[in-house]
């Protein structure tokens, strides 16, 4: 296999899995608003008429990255705005664990308040570290298999008989 | 990787130069058909989120209560007695879904007391007194409610509570503190910070609070719990969002 097709598998991979990511954390999300609406409140940073507004657009843009990822779909604007989108949900995570409060983040559902001995600040970061990595793969090397990009883009050159 | 887009430009170059050479002129302006559509489906979906957001936030106008306010014990009623609906709620004021419900709904019950069309029946339960450090929060919030109801600040102090719940596992708000939201409320009756730093009802409370972990019809899978609603007396789904319409529509 020449170099760039294992890059091109590699990108693949790192798409799909960022794709499910996106797809379970948002689905949980979207499936208990109001713990969602809990999770969002308890990192204390919102102004109280704001996390409402997070709290119901959050799971929907997660599960619209995901599908986005998925198919293929605009993967290196995509990357860019999940990387965006984590970054802030670290953020989210160090704040809350240098002011010493005792949160779960809620990425996967749950969130809120848990005892202090409970919370997993560190394991959190880097798991979103993780994804930050995926995404930062698919900014720089964008091209993968099965994307409607490739297909979107190929097809001039299919037509000009690129395969003669 | 950088070799990658290397090659993969070299493949592009030759496949142009081939174009090219069968006499075809491939478009260099811009960004490719399949580019522009991708990136415009991905503005779309921001652009969705965006009116979503704006939407939430512009949807909640608060609506000013107007409804008369009478305590018994330790339940608050609020509404016309006459009402044609009567809500229970089992409220602690430092449950964190407590104050979602407050929060998602209180418009929607502020209108329907407002009409007239139901009455609540405002529980004060303390389930919570050990997740604070001191502990006893709930309760002592609980106290500060119900002495807000001669106040005569019942609704502004009911909401205030929720605006400013203290974190679950923090030290809660103080004595001083909750004296301090009420009379911002408009408290000025001389009694109000005796009532609130007295905690004069605490052992009616713990009564309370006990009577309804063991009645069998405030019990969610076995088991007490706060927010409990119940409607005409039946127990609510609390996922079901349009509970509210559907008691007062019912009637």
């Amino acid at each position: 296999m020449e170099r760039g097709r294992i890059l091109d598998v590699i990108g693949t991979l790192a798409r799909l899995g960022l794709a499910a990511v996106w797809l379970v954390s948002g689905a949980v999300k979207a499936a208990d608003p109001d713990q969602t609406y809990i999770a969002v409140r308890a990192y204390d940073v919102l102004p109280s008429d704001v996390v409402p507004v997070v709290a119901t657009v959050l799971p929907w843009l997660e599960l619209a990255l995901g599908v986005l990822l998925l198919v293929g779909l605009g993967t290196r604007a995509v990357a860019v705005l999940s990387a965006l989108v984590l970054v802030v949900f670290v953020a989210g995570v160090v704040q809350a664990w240098a002011r010493g409060l005792s949160i779960d983040c809620g990425c996967f559902g749950g969130g809120g308040q848990v005892a202090p001995d409970a919370t997993a600040y560190g394991t959190e970061v880097l798991r979103d570290v993780g994804f930050l990595l995926l995404a930062g793969w698919l900014i720089v090397r964008p091209r993968t298999l099965f994307a409607l990009d490739g297909r979107l883009e190929s097809r001039p050159q299919v037509r000009s008989g690129e395969r003669n | 990787m950088g070799g990658a887009s290397r090659s993969e430009k070299q493949r592009r170059q030759a496949a142009n130069q081939r174009l090219a050479a069968a006499g075809i002129t491939p478009k260099q302006s811009g960004p490719s058909g399949g580019t522009r559509i991708a990136l415009i489906v991905v503005a779309a979906v921001v652009v969705v989120a965006g009116v979503i957001g704006y939407f939430v936030i512009h949807n909640r106008q608060s609506t000013t209560p107007n409804y008369a306010v009478a305590a018994n014990g330790t339940v608050v009623t609020a509404g016309k007695t006459d009402a044609p609906v009567t809500v229970d709620v089992y409220e602690d004021y430092l449950c964190p879904v407590c104050e979602r419900f407050e929060s998602r709904y209180a418009d929607d019950v502020t209108a329907a007391l407002n009409d007239g069309k139901i009455k609540v029946n405002y529980h004060s339960t303390a389930i919570l007194d050990s997740l604070t450090t001191p502990p006893g929060y709930s309760t002592l919030a609980a106290n500060a409610a119900l002495c807000a109801v001669p106040a005569g600040i019942w609704p502004a102090y009911h909401k205030a509570l929720y605006d400013q719940q203290p974190a679950e596992r923090s030290a809660g708000l103080t004595a001083q503190q909750l004296v301090d939201i009420g009379t911002e409320a408009g408290a000025t009756s001389p009694d109000w910070a005796s009532c609130v730093t007295g905690n004069g009802n605490a052992a009616a409370i713990t009564a309370a609070t006990k009577a309804a972990i063991a009645n069998p019809a405030l019990l969610t899978n076995g088991q007490f719990g706060t927010p409990t609603i119940l409607v005409d007396g039946k127990k609510i789904d609390l996922n079901d969002s349009k509970w509210l319409s559907n008691a007062i529509a019912d009637k």
